[in-house]
Protein backbone atom coordinates (compact mmCIF):
# COMPACT_ATOMS: atom_id res chain seq x y z
CA UNK A 1 0.00 0.00 0.00
CA UNK A 2 0.80 3.35 -0.56
CA UNK A 3 0.69 5.02 2.51
CA UNK A 4 2.72 1.81 4.20
CA UNK A 5 5.92 3.30 5.68
CA UNK A 6 8.40 0.93 6.54
CA UNK A 7 11.75 1.80 9.57
CA UNK A 8 14.60 -0.20 9.29
CA UNK A 9 16.28 0.22 12.57
CA UNK A 10 19.29 -1.73 14.58
CA UNK A 11 18.91 -2.61 18.31
CA UNK A 12 21.28 -3.40 21.01
CA UNK A 13 20.36 -5.53 24.03
CA UNK A 14 21.68 -3.90 26.92
CA UNK A 15 20.18 -5.92 29.74
CA UNK A 16 22.21 -8.53 31.40
CA UNK A 17 19.99 -11.30 31.40
CA UNK A 18 19.32 -10.93 27.61
CA UNK A 19 15.50 -11.27 26.18
CA UNK A 20 14.46 -13.94 28.25
CA UNK A 21 10.75 -14.85 29.05
CA UNK A 22 9.99 -11.83 30.96
CA UNK A 23 11.76 -8.88 28.41
CA UNK A 24 9.95 -10.83 25.72
CA UNK A 25 6.50 -10.60 27.17
CA UNK A 26 7.12 -7.12 27.49
CA UNK A 27 8.18 -6.73 24.26
CA UNK A 28 5.17 -8.46 22.45
CA UNK A 29 2.40 -6.46 24.99
CA UNK A 30 4.57 -3.17 23.81
CA UNK A 31 4.56 -4.40 20.14
CA UNK A 32 0.35 -5.98 20.34
CA UNK A 33 -0.78 -2.54 21.01
CA UNK A 34 0.33 -1.07 17.67
CA UNK A 35 -1.89 -1.89 14.15
CA UNK A 36 1.87 -1.75 12.90
CA UNK A 37 3.89 -5.11 11.63
CA UNK A 38 7.01 -5.10 13.47
CA UNK A 39 9.81 -7.77 12.76
CA UNK A 40 13.11 -8.16 14.93
CA UNK A 41 15.86 -10.21 13.34
CA UNK A 42 19.26 -11.27 13.54
CA UNK A 43 21.90 -12.73 11.28
CA UNK A 44 18.98 -12.29 8.10
CA UNK A 45 16.06 -14.15 9.87
CA UNK A 46 13.54 -12.47 11.74
CA UNK A 47 10.66 -13.02 13.55
CA UNK A 48 6.99 -11.15 14.89
CA UNK A 49 7.74 -9.20 17.71
CA UNK A 50 3.97 -10.09 18.69
CA UNK A 51 5.03 -13.69 19.35
CA UNK A 52 6.61 -14.91 22.42
CA UNK A 53 7.85 -18.00 21.11
CA UNK A 54 9.43 -16.28 18.04
CA UNK A 55 11.13 -13.64 19.81
CA UNK A 56 12.90 -16.66 22.55
CA UNK A 57 14.17 -18.09 19.63
CA UNK A 58 16.42 -15.19 18.92
CA UNK A 59 19.91 -14.99 20.46
CA UNK A 60 19.25 -11.77 22.21
CA UNK A 61 22.34 -11.38 24.41
CA UNK A 62 23.31 -8.83 26.26
CA UNK A 63 26.09 -7.33 23.57
CA UNK A 64 23.66 -8.67 20.55
CA UNK A 65 22.27 -6.10 17.58
CA UNK A 66 19.08 -7.04 16.28
CA UNK A 67 17.64 -5.85 13.16
CA UNK A 68 14.54 -4.28 13.40
CA UNK A 69 11.72 -3.77 10.71
CA UNK A 70 8.74 -2.16 11.30
CA UNK A 71 5.44 -1.59 8.89
CA UNK A 72 2.41 0.27 9.22
CA UNK A 73 1.33 4.07 9.56
CA UNK A 74 2.45 3.99 13.15
CA UNK A 75 5.93 2.61 12.81
CA UNK A 76 7.25 5.90 14.01
CA UNK A 77 5.51 5.50 17.62
CA UNK A 78 6.24 1.85 17.90
CA UNK A 79 9.76 2.69 17.34
CA UNK A 80 10.05 5.25 20.05
CA UNK A 81 8.66 2.69 22.20
CA UNK A 82 10.72 -0.20 21.53
CA UNK A 83 14.13 1.94 21.77
CA UNK A 84 12.40 2.96 25.01
CA UNK A 85 12.68 -0.84 26.33
CA UNK A 86 15.97 -1.62 24.84
CA UNK A 87 17.34 1.29 26.97
CA UNK A 88 15.86 0.83 30.06
CA UNK A 89 16.81 -2.57 29.97
CA UNK A 90 13.18 -3.76 29.91
CA UNK A 91 13.45 -2.59 33.25
CA UNK A 92 15.29 -5.20 34.34
CA UNK A 93 18.19 -3.01 36.62
CA UNK B 1 -19.24 -18.77 65.66
CA UNK B 2 -21.13 -20.96 67.66
CA UNK B 3 -23.29 -23.95 67.32
CA UNK B 4 -26.45 -25.29 69.66
CA UNK B 5 -27.42 -28.74 70.90
CA UNK B 6 -29.97 -28.94 68.66
CA UNK B 7 -28.00 -28.38 65.45
CA UNK B 8 -25.43 -30.71 66.69
CA UNK B 9 -28.08 -33.39 67.34
CA UNK B 10 -29.97 -32.56 64.26
CA UNK B 11 -26.76 -33.53 61.81
CA UNK B 12 -24.57 -36.16 64.07
CA UNK B 13 -27.16 -37.80 66.06
CA UNK B 14 -25.81 -40.95 63.75
CA UNK B 15 -22.40 -40.37 63.77
CA UNK B 16 -21.93 -39.82 67.37
CA UNK B 17 -24.92 -42.24 68.32
CA UNK B 18 -26.11 -39.66 70.58
CA UNK B 19 -29.12 -40.26 72.35
CA UNK B 20 -30.98 -37.46 74.51
CA UNK B 21 -31.66 -38.58 78.37
CA UNK B 22 -32.95 -35.56 79.48
CA UNK B 23 -33.37 -32.15 78.47
CA UNK B 24 -35.21 -31.50 74.77
CA UNK B 25 -36.73 -28.62 75.67
CA UNK B 26 -33.02 -27.06 76.49
CA UNK B 27 -31.81 -28.08 72.98
CA UNK B 28 -31.47 -24.10 72.05
CA UNK B 29 -28.29 -23.99 74.10
CA UNK B 30 -25.04 -22.76 72.51
CA UNK B 31 -22.09 -24.55 72.91
CA UNK B 32 -20.01 -21.40 73.10
CA UNK B 33 -16.39 -22.95 73.35
CA UNK B 34 -16.13 -24.93 70.13
CA UNK B 35 -14.59 -27.92 71.82
CA UNK B 36 -14.65 -31.09 75.00
CA UNK B 37 -13.78 -30.51 78.46
CA UNK B 38 -13.45 -33.70 80.67
CA UNK B 39 -14.37 -32.37 84.08
CA UNK B 40 -12.30 -34.73 86.04
CA UNK B 41 -10.23 -32.22 87.95
CA UNK B 42 -13.08 -29.57 88.77
CA UNK B 43 -15.13 -33.07 89.99
CA UNK B 44 -11.69 -32.87 92.58
CA UNK B 45 -13.50 -29.49 93.64
CA UNK B 46 -10.35 -27.71 91.61
CA UNK B 47 -12.20 -24.58 89.48
CA UNK B 48 -9.55 -22.70 88.12
CA UNK B 49 -9.20 -22.75 84.58
CA UNK B 50 -12.61 -24.68 84.17
CA UNK B 51 -13.63 -24.75 80.64
CA UNK B 52 -17.23 -24.26 81.29
CA UNK B 53 -18.42 -23.09 78.28
CA UNK B 54 -17.83 -26.38 76.40
CA UNK B 55 -19.33 -29.27 76.26
CA UNK B 56 -18.62 -31.25 79.79
CA UNK B 57 -18.05 -35.30 78.68
CA UNK B 58 -18.09 -38.01 82.08
CA UNK B 59 -15.96 -41.35 80.87
CA UNK B 60 -14.82 -44.24 82.99
CA UNK B 61 -12.53 -42.30 84.71
CA UNK B 62 -15.01 -39.52 86.37
CA UNK B 63 -17.46 -42.47 86.90
CA UNK B 64 -14.98 -44.44 88.30
CA UNK B 65 -13.90 -41.60 90.63
CA UNK B 66 -17.42 -40.36 91.61
CA UNK B 67 -18.25 -44.06 92.58
CA UNK B 68 -15.64 -43.77 95.03
CA UNK B 69 -17.38 -41.08 97.12
CA UNK B 70 -20.35 -41.17 99.01
CA UNK B 71 -23.43 -40.03 98.07
CA UNK B 72 -23.48 -36.82 99.80
CA UNK B 73 -19.95 -36.25 98.45
CA UNK B 74 -20.99 -36.99 95.28
CA UNK B 75 -24.07 -34.70 94.88
CA UNK B 76 -22.02 -31.59 96.02
CA UNK B 77 -19.05 -32.34 93.71
CA UNK B 78 -21.99 -33.04 90.41
CA UNK B 79 -23.44 -30.14 92.05
CA UNK B 80 -20.71 -27.51 91.73
CA UNK B 81 -20.37 -28.13 87.88
CA UNK B 82 -24.03 -27.78 86.86
CA UNK B 83 -23.67 -24.57 89.14
CA UNK B 84 -21.10 -23.46 86.26
CA UNK B 85 -24.03 -23.35 83.56
CA UNK B 86 -22.41 -26.18 81.32
CA UNK B 87 -24.13 -26.15 77.69
CA UNK B 88 -24.43 -30.15 78.42
CA UNK B 89 -22.96 -33.21 80.16
CA UNK B 90 -22.65 -36.25 77.96
CA UNK B 91 -22.54 -39.62 79.58
CA UNK B 92 -19.75 -42.00 76.98
CA UNK B 93 -19.82 -45.67 76.85
CA UNK B 94 -23.30 -46.12 76.78
CA UNK B 95 -23.25 -45.72 81.00
CA UNK B 96 -26.26 -45.55 83.05
CA UNK B 97 -26.07 -41.66 84.35
CA UNK B 98 -25.81 -41.71 88.10
CA UNK B 99 -29.05 -40.68 89.54
CA UNK B 100 -27.74 -37.54 90.78
CA UNK B 101 -26.64 -36.71 87.13
CA UNK B 102 -30.15 -36.83 86.35
CA UNK B 103 -31.68 -35.03 89.15
CA UNK B 104 -29.06 -32.20 88.74
CA UNK B 105 -29.93 -32.05 85.28
CA UNK B 106 -33.54 -31.35 85.66
CA UNK B 107 -32.94 -29.12 88.29
CA UNK B 108 -30.41 -26.47 86.70
CA UNK B 109 -32.54 -27.29 82.83
CA UNK B 110 -29.28 -28.70 81.33
CA UNK B 111 -29.81 -31.49 78.49
CA UNK B 112 -27.93 -34.43 79.29
CA UNK B 113 -26.75 -37.31 76.87
CA UNK B 114 -25.25 -40.25 75.91
CA UNK B 115 -23.19 -41.93 73.74
CA UNK B 116 -22.50 -45.39 72.81
CA UNK B 117 -18.96 -44.31 71.81
CA UNK B 118 -15.68 -44.72 74.24
CA UNK B 119 -15.07 -41.53 75.61
CA UNK B 120 -11.40 -40.59 73.44
CA UNK B 121 -13.15 -41.81 69.85
CA UNK B 122 -16.04 -39.24 70.86
CA UNK B 123 -14.33 -36.55 71.53
CA UNK B 124 -12.27 -37.00 68.75
CA UNK B 125 -15.40 -37.37 66.23
CA UNK B 126 -17.59 -35.05 68.27
CA UNK B 127 -14.61 -32.33 67.78
CA UNK B 128 -14.61 -32.88 64.04
CA UNK B 129 -18.51 -31.96 63.72
CA UNK B 130 -18.10 -29.10 65.66
CA UNK B 131 -15.52 -27.92 63.31
CA UNK B 132 -16.97 -28.79 60.57
CA UNK B 133 -20.31 -27.29 61.79
CA UNK B 134 -18.85 -24.05 62.81
CA UNK B 135 -16.51 -24.04 60.01
CA UNK B 136 -16.32 -20.56 57.58
CA UNK B 137 -18.57 -20.72 54.50
CA UNK B 138 -19.56 -19.08 51.93
CA UNK B 139 -21.76 -19.24 48.25
CA UNK B 140 -19.51 -18.43 45.23
CA UNK B 141 -20.53 -17.36 41.65
CA UNK B 142 -18.90 -20.06 39.50
CA UNK B 143 -19.06 -23.55 37.66
CA UNK B 144 -17.12 -26.53 40.12
CA UNK B 145 -15.14 -29.13 38.01
CA UNK B 146 -12.57 -31.67 38.80
CA UNK B 147 -10.33 -32.52 36.12
CA UNK B 148 -7.57 -35.21 36.78
CA UNK B 149 -7.31 -34.39 40.61
CA UNK B 150 -7.66 -30.53 40.42
CA UNK B 151 -10.60 -28.92 41.74
CA UNK B 152 -11.01 -25.81 39.46
CA UNK B 153 -13.68 -23.19 39.99
CA UNK B 154 -15.00 -21.26 36.17
CA UNK B 155 -16.09 -17.71 37.19
CA UNK B 156 -16.81 -15.23 34.44
CA UNK B 157 -19.78 -12.76 33.68
CA UNK B 158 -22.57 -14.55 32.85
CA UNK B 159 -23.22 -15.71 29.10
CA UNK B 160 -19.48 -15.86 28.98
CA UNK B 161 -19.54 -19.74 28.41
CA UNK B 162 -18.99 -21.35 31.58
CA UNK B 163 -21.64 -24.46 31.79
CA UNK B 164 -20.65 -24.86 28.00
CA UNK B 165 -17.13 -25.33 29.12
CA UNK B 166 -17.96 -26.97 31.59
CA UNK B 167 -20.21 -29.60 29.40
CA UNK B 168 -17.23 -29.91 26.61
CA UNK B 169 -14.85 -31.33 30.02
CA UNK B 170 -17.69 -33.88 30.79
CA UNK B 171 -17.86 -34.69 27.77
CA UNK B 172 -13.92 -35.65 27.78
CA UNK B 173 -14.26 -37.70 31.10
CA UNK B 174 -14.25 -34.65 33.78
CA UNK B 175 -16.53 -34.14 36.68
CA UNK B 176 -19.22 -31.48 37.48
CA UNK B 177 -19.30 -30.84 41.30
CA UNK B 178 -21.50 -27.66 41.08
CA UNK B 179 -23.07 -25.64 38.06
CA UNK B 180 -23.19 -22.17 38.00
CA UNK B 181 -23.51 -21.72 42.15
CA UNK B 182 -20.61 -23.33 44.48
CA UNK B 183 -20.91 -23.85 48.11
CA UNK B 184 -17.26 -23.47 49.83
CA UNK B 185 -16.25 -24.46 53.62
CA UNK B 186 -12.97 -24.14 54.74
CA UNK B 187 -11.76 -27.33 56.12
CA UNK B 188 -8.03 -27.23 57.64
CA UNK B 189 -6.38 -24.57 55.74
CA UNK B 190 -8.14 -25.72 52.46
CA UNK B 191 -11.36 -24.88 51.09
CA UNK B 192 -13.84 -27.50 49.78
CA UNK B 193 -16.41 -27.20 47.08
CA UNK B 194 -20.00 -28.70 46.80
CA UNK B 195 -23.44 -28.30 45.47
CA UNK B 196 -26.12 -26.61 47.23
CA UNK B 197 -28.27 -29.97 47.95
CA UNK B 198 -31.28 -28.91 45.45
CA UNK B 199 -29.51 -28.37 42.49
CA UNK B 200 -26.65 -30.96 42.89
CA UNK B 201 -25.67 -32.72 39.40
CA UNK B 202 -27.94 -30.59 37.72
CA UNK B 203 -26.88 -27.49 35.19
CA UNK B 204 -27.98 -25.40 32.74
CA UNK B 205 -27.22 -25.07 29.20
CA UNK B 206 -28.50 -22.44 27.54
CA UNK B 207 -31.28 -23.81 24.24
CA UNK B 208 -31.77 -27.04 26.59
CA UNK B 209 -32.63 -26.43 29.72
CA UNK B 210 -32.15 -27.78 33.01
CA UNK B 211 -30.18 -31.36 32.74
CA UNK B 212 -28.96 -34.16 34.77
CA UNK B 213 -25.76 -34.83 34.30
CA UNK B 214 -25.30 -38.55 35.88
CA UNK B 215 -28.25 -39.26 33.85
CA UNK B 216 -26.81 -37.84 30.81
CA UNK B 217 -23.37 -38.88 31.30
CA UNK B 218 -22.88 -41.77 33.79
CA UNK B 219 -22.11 -41.47 37.50
CA UNK B 220 -18.37 -41.12 36.77
CA UNK B 221 -19.43 -37.64 35.28
CA UNK B 222 -20.41 -36.35 38.61
CA UNK B 223 -18.78 -35.71 41.77
CA UNK B 224 -20.04 -34.76 45.51
CA UNK B 225 -17.03 -32.37 46.45
CA UNK B 226 -13.63 -31.66 45.44
CA UNK B 227 -11.13 -29.11 47.09
CA UNK B 228 -10.24 -25.82 45.41
CA UNK B 229 -6.75 -25.82 43.94
CA UNK B 230 -7.45 -22.77 41.05
CA UNK B 231 -9.65 -20.33 40.03
CA UNK B 232 -10.05 -19.71 36.05
CA UNK B 233 -11.69 -16.61 35.25
CA UNK B 234 -13.00 -16.02 31.64
CA UNK B 235 -13.08 -12.98 30.50
CA UNK B 236 -14.21 -11.10 27.44
CA UNK B 237 -10.76 -11.01 24.93
CA UNK B 238 -9.35 -7.50 25.25
CA UNK B 239 -6.26 -6.45 23.25
CA UNK B 240 -3.99 -4.89 25.63
CA UNK B 241 -5.20 -6.95 28.84
CA UNK B 242 -2.97 -6.58 31.29
CA UNK B 243 -2.17 -10.68 31.12
CA UNK B 244 0.62 -12.73 31.91
CA UNK B 245 1.90 -14.26 28.84
CA UNK B 246 4.99 -16.40 30.44
CA UNK B 247 3.34 -18.27 33.04
CA UNK B 248 6.01 -16.76 35.32
CA UNK B 249 3.79 -14.57 37.49
CA UNK B 250 1.65 -16.24 39.49
CA UNK B 251 -1.65 -14.27 40.81
CA UNK B 252 -3.65 -15.37 43.85
CA UNK B 253 -7.21 -14.63 45.34
CA UNK B 254 -8.58 -15.24 48.52
CA UNK B 255 -11.56 -16.83 49.35
CA UNK B 256 -12.48 -17.53 53.01
CA UNK B 257 -9.27 -16.40 53.96
CA UNK B 258 -7.25 -19.33 51.80
CA UNK B 259 -4.86 -18.04 49.31
CA UNK B 260 -6.24 -19.87 45.31
CA UNK B 261 -3.91 -19.44 42.56
CA UNK B 262 -5.82 -17.60 39.74
CA UNK B 263 -5.92 -17.64 35.88
CA UNK B 264 -7.44 -14.77 33.70
CA UNK B 265 -8.41 -16.91 30.46
CA UNK B 266 -9.20 -14.39 27.56
CA UNK B 267 -12.33 -15.79 25.45
CA UNK B 268 -12.36 -15.26 21.69
CA UNK B 269 -14.14 -16.57 18.74
CA UNK B 270 -12.45 -19.89 18.06
CA UNK B 271 -10.71 -20.29 21.31
CA UNK B 272 -11.94 -23.79 22.65
CA UNK B 273 -12.06 -22.69 25.98
CA UNK B 274 -12.35 -26.95 27.00
CA UNK B 275 -9.03 -27.29 25.91
CA UNK B 276 -7.27 -24.01 27.64
CA UNK B 277 -9.38 -25.10 30.76
CA UNK B 278 -7.79 -28.18 30.67
CA UNK B 279 -4.31 -26.92 29.87
CA UNK B 280 -4.00 -24.87 32.74
CA UNK B 281 -5.46 -27.26 34.78
CA UNK B 282 -3.17 -29.72 33.51
CA UNK B 283 0.21 -27.65 33.68
CA UNK B 284 -0.86 -26.45 37.52
CA UNK B 285 -0.94 -30.37 38.27
CA UNK B 286 3.02 -30.40 36.67
CA UNK B 287 3.93 -27.22 38.48
CA UNK B 288 2.57 -28.99 41.91
CA UNK B 289 4.49 -31.94 41.10
CA UNK B 290 7.79 -29.54 40.34
CA UNK B 291 7.71 -28.95 37.24
CA UNK B 292 7.48 -25.93 36.46
CA UNK B 293 7.90 -25.52 32.47
CA UNK B 294 7.73 -21.75 32.27
CA UNK B 295 10.47 -21.15 34.93
CA UNK B 296 12.70 -24.14 33.41
CA UNK B 297 12.63 -22.69 30.04
CA UNK B 298 13.22 -18.95 31.05
CA UNK B 299 16.46 -20.59 33.04
CA UNK B 300 17.96 -22.12 30.15
CA UNK B 301 17.66 -19.13 28.04
CA UNK B 302 19.02 -17.04 30.96
CA UNK B 303 21.84 -19.45 31.22
CA UNK B 304 22.37 -19.32 27.26
CA UNK B 305 22.37 -15.33 27.34
CA UNK B 306 24.86 -14.78 29.84
CA UNK B 307 27.19 -17.60 28.59
CA UNK B 308 27.25 -15.37 25.14
CA UNK B 309 27.03 -12.23 26.68
CA UNK B 310 29.02 -9.33 25.41
CA UNK B 311 29.37 -6.07 27.51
Amino acid sequence: MADEKTILHELKVLNKYGIHARPAALLVKTAGRFSCDIFIGQKGEEVSAKSIMGLLTIEGHQGAKLSVRIVGADAEEALAELIGLFENKFFEE
Amino acid sequence: MSITLKELLSSSTERLSLELVWGEERLDRTIEENALNRPGLALTGFFQYFAQRRLQVFGLAEFTYLKSLNSEERELRLRGIFEKNVPAVVVSRNRNPLPELRVLAEEYGTPLLRTAMITSHFINECTLVIEELTAPRDRVQGTMLEIMGIGVLLQGQAGIGKSETALSLIGRGYSLVADDVTEMVRTGGRVMAFAHEMTRYHMEIRGVGIVHVPSLFGVSAIRRDAMLDMVINLHPYVNDADEDRTGLQQTEIEILGVKIPYFALPVSSGRDMANIVEAAALNYKLKLLGHDAAKELDDKLIANFLRKAVK
